[in-house]
Formats: C-alpha cells, sequence, structure tokens
C-alpha cells in the first residue's frame, strides 16, 4: 500500500500517485477554485471531469496512446486512470539531441494530426500535455478537448502548440515546429494541414493589437 | 549605480528622461530621472461620446490641440529645461495610426531642435516596465489588460515571451463594446464594476478557455442578447465581470503553473478593476506567487511609462535615429528586445 502522494500540482487539478485495488495509478482532482463563484466554479469542475473522461476513451479508439481511464467519479471531480511516468515533453526537449527533438515533434505531429482526423481537438495542446515514455508519446489532459472537425479548432490547437515551443524552446522553434508539421502533414495530408495553418496565423493576428476600441 | 550616483550631486548631474504617449485616447508627457523617480506626469484624456468608441482621427485631433501645453506643463512640473534632457522618449505602437503620429512628431521636433537623443519605446513594454518601476517585481509573470491588450508574458533570453493571450478581443474592448451598446462613454471598466458591484445574481454566460487563451466574442454577444431579452442592467454587468475576469484568472493560473514564476504582475488599464485583481491574487496564492499591481495612477496609459522605458533603452545605449522613428501601429511586444534585463529561463 503507497501512501497518495501528490505529484503535481496543476493549474486545474492535483495529481496524485497511489495504489488502488493493488495497482499503481493516478488520481486527478479538479479542486475549488476560490476565485471563481460558487455557481461557476461547481458546473465548470463536473462537466469537464466527465467530458475528460470521454474524450480519452473516444482518443483511445483513434489508437492515439492516452492512460487508461480506470474510474469517474463526478460528483467528487475525480478521475483514476493508468500512471504513465514521463518526463513530460517539455522536459524532454531540454535534454534530447537536435535529431531526437526533431524525431519527437514530428511523432506529436503525426499523433494530433491522428485525432484530428478523427474529429477530435485538444484544447491545450501544449509540450506539457505530451508525455514520453521510452520514446513513446501520450497525450494527457483532455478537460478542454472536443467533437471538431472544424478548421477554427484546429487551428487553436497549432497555435496552442507553436506557442508553447515557442516560449519555452525558443532558440530551436523553428526547427522544431516544422519538424511537428512535417509529422502532422504526413497524417492529415498536405492540403488540410496547410488550410490549418493559414487558420492558425489568422487566429494569431485577430487577438493583436485591435484597430478600433 | 549606487556609487556613480553617490558621488554627484542629484539635481544637476543626474539622467532625466522625456517620455511621450499617444497610443490612443491619451495624450501625456512624462519625466523620469535615472534613479527612478517620477518627475512629472501630464496627461490629458479624450473622451469619446457617449455611445461611441474611440475614433482615431478625432482623438489625433485632440492630441494635437493640447500637446504643446501638456509638453510645456510637465517641463515646468519636473524643473528640468527641455535642454537638460539626455533622452527624449516616444510610443511607436501599437496603436492607433494617426495618435501615434502625433506624439512621433512632437517626439522628432524636440529630439531635432535640441539635438537630444530619440528614443522609439513599445507602448507594452511601457505598462510592464512601470508596473516593475512601481512595485518592485524582479521577474514576474506579466498580465497585461487594457484596451489594445490582453495578453500573459513571461521574460526569457532576451525578451518578453507570450504565454497566452486574447483569441478575438482583449478584456478592455468587451466592457467598452458592450458599454457602447448601452450609451456609456468608454473607457467604461469603473462604470461597469460599479453596476456590478450592486448585484450578486448570476446569469449564466459562455466561459470560454482554451488552454492559456480566453476568447470574448461569445460572450459579448451573449451579454448583449441577455441585455436584450429584459435581464438586469446590474445582472449582465455582473455575470459578464465575473465570467470574463473569471476566464483569465484560469488562463493566468495555467501560466503561472507551467513557467512556475514566483511573482505575478497585473498592469494595464483594466489593472484597476478590483474585482479582477482579487481574483488574480488568489490565483497568486494557489502557486505561493507573490502578487502585485501597477501603482495606481499609472494603470491608465501615461508619459512615466514612456519615459521610464526610454530612461532604460538609454543606459543600455540604444538609440532611434530620428529617419528610421516612424511610427508602428502593430508592433507586437514579443518582438522587441530587451537588453536591460538579467534574462531568466
Amino acid at each position: 500500500m503507497v501512501q497518495p502522494k501528490l505529484i503535481y500540482k496543476g493549474a486545474e487539478a492535483e495529481i496524485y500517485l497511489e495504489s488502488w485495488h493493488s495497482q499503481l495509478v493516478i488520481r486527478k482532482s479538479r479542486v475549488v477554485k476560490p476565485y471563481r463563484i460558487v455557481e461557476l466554479d461547481e458546473g465548470i469542475r463536473r462537466s469537464r471531469t466527465a467530458h475528460e473522461a470521454t474524450m480519452m476513451q473516444e482518443v483511445r479508439k483513434l489508437g492515439v496512446p492516452v492512460p487508461a481511464i480506470q474510474h469517474i467519479d463526478p460528483e467528487s471531480w475525480t478521475l483514476i486512470m493508468e500512471y504513465i511516468q514521463g518526463p513530460t515533453l517539455k522536459e524532454e526537449l531540454y535534454v534530447l539531441p537536435a535529431n531526437k527533438k526533431r524525431s519527437r515533434c514530428s511523432d506529436l505531429g503525426e499523433i494530433l494530426g491522428q485525432m484530428h482526423e478523427g474529429g477530435i481537438v485538444h484544447g491545450d495542446m501544449t509540450i506539457s500535455n505530451v508525455l514520453s515514455e521510452d520514446g513513446r508519446l501520450f497525450m494527457i489532459d483532455f478537460g478542454l478537448g472536443d467533437f471538431s472537425k472544424e478548421t477554427e479548432d484546429k487551428g487553436v490547437d497549432l497555435l496552442l502548440l507553436n506557442r508553447a515551443i515557442k516560449s519555452t524552446h525558443y532558440a530551436f522553434h523553428a526547427p522544431l515546429f516544422k519538424a511537428f508539421l512535417k509529422g502532422y502533414s504526413k497524417a492529415v495530408g498536405k492540403k488540410r494541414c496547410d488550410e490549418t495553418i493559414t487558420k492558425m496565423r489568422e487566429i494569431e493576428r485577430r487577438g493583436r493589437y485591435f484597430e478600433r476600441g | 549605480m549606487f556609487f556613480f550616483l553617490k558621488g554627484r550631486t542629484a539635481t544637476s548631474a543626474a539622467l532625466h528622461c522625456l517620455g511621450i504617449e499617444s497610443t490612443a485616447h491619451t495624450f501625456g508627457v512624462g519625466i523620469v530621472s535615472d534613479d527612478g523617480r517620477i518627475l512629472s506626469d501630464v496627461r490629458d484624456v479624450h473622451v469619446s461620446a457617449p455611445g461611441t468608441g474611440i475614433h482615431p482621427r478625432e482623438a489625433a485631433e485632440h492630441h494635437s490641440e493640447v500637446a504643446a501645453r501638456v509638453l510645456s506643463e510637465a517641463l515646468k512640473k519636473a524643473g528640468i529645461p527641455a535642454a537638460k534632457l539626455s533622452g527624449i522618449a516616444v510610443a511607436l505602437g501599437p496603436g492607433l495610426g494617426p495618435c501615434l503620429r502625433v506624439g512621433a512628431t512632437v517626439a522628432r521636433a524636440l529630439s531635432a531642435y535640441y539635438r537630444i537623443p530619440l528614443i522609439g519605446v513599445n507602448h507594452a513594454i511601457g505598462h510592464i516596465e512601470i508596473g516593475t518601476l512601481t512595485t518592485g517585481a524582479k521577474d514576474p509573470l506579466v498580465v497585461l489588460v487594457s484596451g489594445g491588450h490582453t495578453a500573459i508574458a513571461a521574460f526569457s533570453g532576451g525578451r518578453w515571451r507570450i504565454f497566452g493571450e486574447t483569441e478575438d478581443i482583449t478584456i478592455g474592448n468587451l466592457y467598452d463594446m458592450f458599454a457602447r451598446e448601452i450609451n456609456l462613454p468608454s473607457p467604461a471598466g469603473p462604470e461597469i464594476e460599479r453596476l456590478a458591484a450592486k448585484t450578486s445574481d448570476f446569469l449564466p454566460l459562455p466561459y470560454v478557455v482554451k488552454g492559456n487563451d480566453v476568447s470574448y466574442s461569445g460572450l459579448l454577444t451573449a451579454s448583449l442578447s441577455k441585455l436584450r431579452s429584459g435581464a438586469k442592467l446590474e445582472d449582465v454587468c455582473y455575470s459578464m465581470q465575473e465570467v470574463s475576469c473569471s476566464m483569465l484568472a484560469e488562463a493566468v493560473e495555467r501560466s503561472l503553473a507551467y513557467t512556475a514564476k514566483k511573482e505575478l504582475l497585473l498592469t494595464g488599464g483594466v489593472a484597476a478593476n478590483k474585482i479582477l485583481q482579487q481574483k488574480l491574487e488568489e490565483v497568486a496564492k494557489l502557486h505561493d506567487a507573490k502578487f502585485y499591481v501597477v501603482g495606481s495612477p499609472y494603470t491608465g496609459d501615461n508619459g512615466p511609462q514612456i519615459a521610464w522605458t526610454g530612461m532604460l533603452a538609454l543606459r543600455a545605449g540604444l538609440r532611434t535615429g530620428i529617419s528610421e522613428a516612424r511610427v508602428r501601429p502593430k508592433w507586437r511586444l514579443e518582438d522587441v528586445d530587451i537588453p536591460w534585463r538579467d534574462g531568466s529561463a
């Protein structure tokens, strides 16, 4: 029996490593956010918990590696899932040699492309939401994921990922994002890849200085 | 730096930089000294007619009319003759083209006439630098909120890096565009905050967070349609403010968890909103970060933010040639090299 151990305190949830039916598992609990009024907070936590479980099952069906869900308890805003050790791709990119960095990003492009082709967007696509176990990538954190075939939503995934690489691995940003797009294009085809990149650029421009106040 | 100053008489030998701000509705001039004292801060704000937004040409006309008076008052209050200035800083962007050109013209003329170095400054960097100057924050995650920006940034590798932002309209736009529909003058944040404080009846409105980003356009549409279908104005203001500030707080919390910064700095015009301040203070507490809000007179656009950023640039050896001092209405804050800050990863 292992005592529950807080291994990560994220923005939304606390992640505990614990034993559950003699298995080492991850317990993800969405905690109360004191900055949100109760009317808003409870609804958000309940719906995201149930929704995340649904998205993970669906993504799994597409052949994209995700931790297996073992138990869902929407009333305590908790998910119990398979333990994947990591590190996160964000951490791994700091230490890998250049060619491995690129091949990881290309792999990520391929699995995100697979998801998009299957009609699912991640909604929080950063390199901390990808775990790398022995070179195999697992997608995590589907609380903001959705069923969508809209180029807009796919463009948001690319935008968030592009920014995540740019903001933390700026020295390698261009080759890494290029490698990502190579993998992505392989999964979705060149035409759709180009459409999504165009949309990503459009979304990026939209949020910038607004001409009319 | 300290020893350098110690041997001199503070008033006669210290460096002084003048800063001109004219990116949107404010024409402001400020003068700062190199030890971070703000010697003057004179502003004249163009107020648009109720029910209309800021009109770039009308605001620019206003700026041209008040420029000479604001400038001479700022010099007089600081007690520094123009010829004794060490630098003329001006906000070249981002902002409204016609407004920016007024400030740029004044700055180029001053620089050429008195032969004083000119420094082109990014307005958003100005909001950040006046924030760190007035709070003492060293290496914060910055939340910049105004009519022109809703961005979450942190410094590393010589530049401010964007970790989250709005994907459509800014939080300032949300409030101003809502206000325009109900005939309030902009900037409308304070009035919306006042109306919201009258109630706690919450109406469900769309809450849209995408990663570390927010999207406010759906919230604007839904808030206006609630109002049109007969909901009370106070309830709509309260709910819209709760949802918009909570969304931003969540995006900030995500960025704070991602960057693991230990300081959080709120700056820009909407930083004056007390509800937003409270929510971000809670976020900081959750992640053991220290919370700072830019000094209260400096939330809105002002001359000192440009003067102080100009001073930092001047000390780092930066100058802008008069012919290069063109306005840059879409100048992004993450494109500015910052040689005066220590980079931390």
